[in-house]
């Protein structure tokens, strides 16, 4: 056997923390990424669901799309993006990742945009119509501002749950820190507690670096005198 | 037809589903006119204010405000010189009590930032809330969200004024505070619909009552004449419940 003299497993992952850092780093560009799909593909689907032409040849394919994507296991949605579009177009592991888990959070992101939507007081649309601002302008001016208000704790929990989430896209093959940590298992033999602790830690610290973030944007939302 | 009235309700009609709310009613206003409409629940009264801005569109029949006819195509504009007043406020939940005042003079009527906020004031002055510019609505009474409701509207500086129910939602107490503000406006040369079972500001501030009943105007008439002598049997009916129990 040929272990490597004089590294015991600290040294190892002191030497090999770069790698970590950098799967890290793939793992953040992935979640923005398809946060960033899910958000803008979400806020759209969201608009027509409640705002766009009541036909069913516009709903119904969007609550197709909504029910298909809650519906089914990403790590088969991942597989089918990877390997499915790859017959057609030669898209990489990364690009596939992005694709399947943005066009699912939009699905996620659309269901708590329009409860957010609906939770604003049909009166408060009424009065800035009545007012004289154009549909656009109510929603924009009005509608939005409140929503976001309501959106913005679910949308955490969007954000948490994807952040997890990301380590799948090792299965299609993506080098992202669950990845990594696994290479340096294999280069070690073992340790697997001590190298999976460390990962832990830090999807924790990431998770909760972003839930201080949205909690802070949470309270500068907050109206004084307004239950929710 | 007259030339100089602000608003002119021409033979509107109005059903949902079947139901005939509105079975054509006209009527018309003067500038700094106050007219009261009242009528037992289910009359129309909300469905007749709402048609003259096309929160409901009219079935049937023309609405002029200063001569020009309220259409669809043109309709954001003229509902901007149409202040609307509702019963439960519908203030903007997000904003401050001074840019809830402000924002449709800026984003609506695109008035400079520093002018709308001037004229802000001066709408919460008037209403006897310029000390509370910078509160939320949550943070405030009824009657005080009312008022702001009522600034609000003026800020625009509409042709006509459309309050329904205005009283309504609010604990007996907090009437009166948004009742001397409506008589105010009224003595100011406001020019105002007012939808409301408050006879006392009808008698002090109306120039005409509107009587209506079952989807059409009964009678109409100055206060006094319809509180003292009506000529219909229902009028007279309708008044003397309100007169005991409003
Ligand atoms: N959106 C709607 N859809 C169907 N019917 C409606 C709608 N709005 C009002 N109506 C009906 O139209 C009739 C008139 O209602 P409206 O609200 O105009 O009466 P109102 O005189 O304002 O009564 P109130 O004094 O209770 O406010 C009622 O029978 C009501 O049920
Ligand atoms: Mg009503």
């Amino acid at each position: 056997m040929c272990r490597e003299p004089d590294l015991d497993i600290y040294d190892v992952l002191l030497r090999d923390f770069p790698f970590l850092l950098k799967g890290l780093g793939v793992a953040v560009v992935l979640l923005v990424a398809l946060l960033l799909i899910g958000f803008v593909l979400g806020m759209a689907i969201c608009l027509l669901q409640l705002y766009g032409p009541r036909t069913l040849l516009v709903q119904w394919p969007l609550k197709v799309y909504e029910r298909v994507f809650r519906g089914v296991p990403i790590i088969i949605m991942l597989f089918i993006f990877y390997y499915g579009v790859s017959g057609i177009y030669d898209i990489s592991a990364f690009a596939a990742a992005v694709l399947a888990m943005g066009l699912r959070s939009a699905a996620y992101q659309s269901q708590i945009f329009r409860s957010a939507f609906q939770s604003v007081p049909a009166g408060q649309m009424m009065a800035a119509r009545a007012m004289g601002m154009s549909k656009i302008k109510a929603i924009r001016h009005i509608v939005f501002p409140q929503s976001a208000r309501h959106a913005i704790g679910p949308w955490t929990n969007e954000f948490s749950s994807e952040i997890k989430e990301t380590s799948l896209a090792y299965v299609i093959g993506v080098v992202e820190l669950t990845r990594q940590a696994h290479y340096i298992i294999t280069s070690t033999q073992g340790n697997v507690l001590m190298v999976f602790a460390v990962v832990a830690l830090l999807y924790f610290v990431l998770n909760r670096a972003g839930n201080s973030l949205l909690y802070a944007f949470e309270r500068k939302l907050a109206v004084p005198g307004f239950e929710k | 037809m007259t030339d100089d009235l602000v608003l002119d309700v021409r033979d509107v009609k109005k059903s949902y589903e079947g139901l005939e709310v509105l079975k054509g009613i006209g009527f018309g206003l003067r500038r700094g006119e106050t007219k009261v409409l009242v009528g037992p629940s289910g009359s129309g009264k909300s469905t007749l204010l709402r048609c003259i801005n096309h929160l409901t569109p009219p079935d049937e029949g023309r609405i002029f405000l200063s001569g020009e006819e309220v259409l669809e195509k043109n309709i954001d504009a003229m509902r901007a010189r149409i202040g609307f007043v509702f019963q439960d406020f519908n203030l903007f939940s997000h904003l401050t009590v001074l840019d809830n005042v402000r924002i449709c003079q800026v984003k609506v009527k695109g008035v400079a930032a520093d002018v709308a906020t001037e004229r802000a004031q001066q709408e919460l002055e008037r209403v006897g809330l310029g000390d509370k510019a910078s509160a939320y609505p949550a943070e405030l009474s009824g009657g005080q969200q009312q008022r702001v409701s009522i600034a609000r509207a003026l800020a625009m500086d509409p042709d006509v004024l459309l309050f329904d129910e205005p009283t309504s939602a609010l604990d007996p107490e907090l009437t009166g505070e948004v009742v001397r503000v409506m008589q105010k406006l009224a003595s100011d040369g406001m020019t105002m619909v007012v939808v409301t079972h408050e006879m006392s500001f009808a008698r002090q501030a109306a120039d005409e009552l509107i009587f209506m009943e079952n989807g059409y105007i009964i009678e109409q008439g100055p206060p006094q004449q319809l509180f003292s002598s009506a000529a219909n049997d229902r009028t007279r009916a309708f008044l003397n419940v309100i007169a005991e129990h409003g």
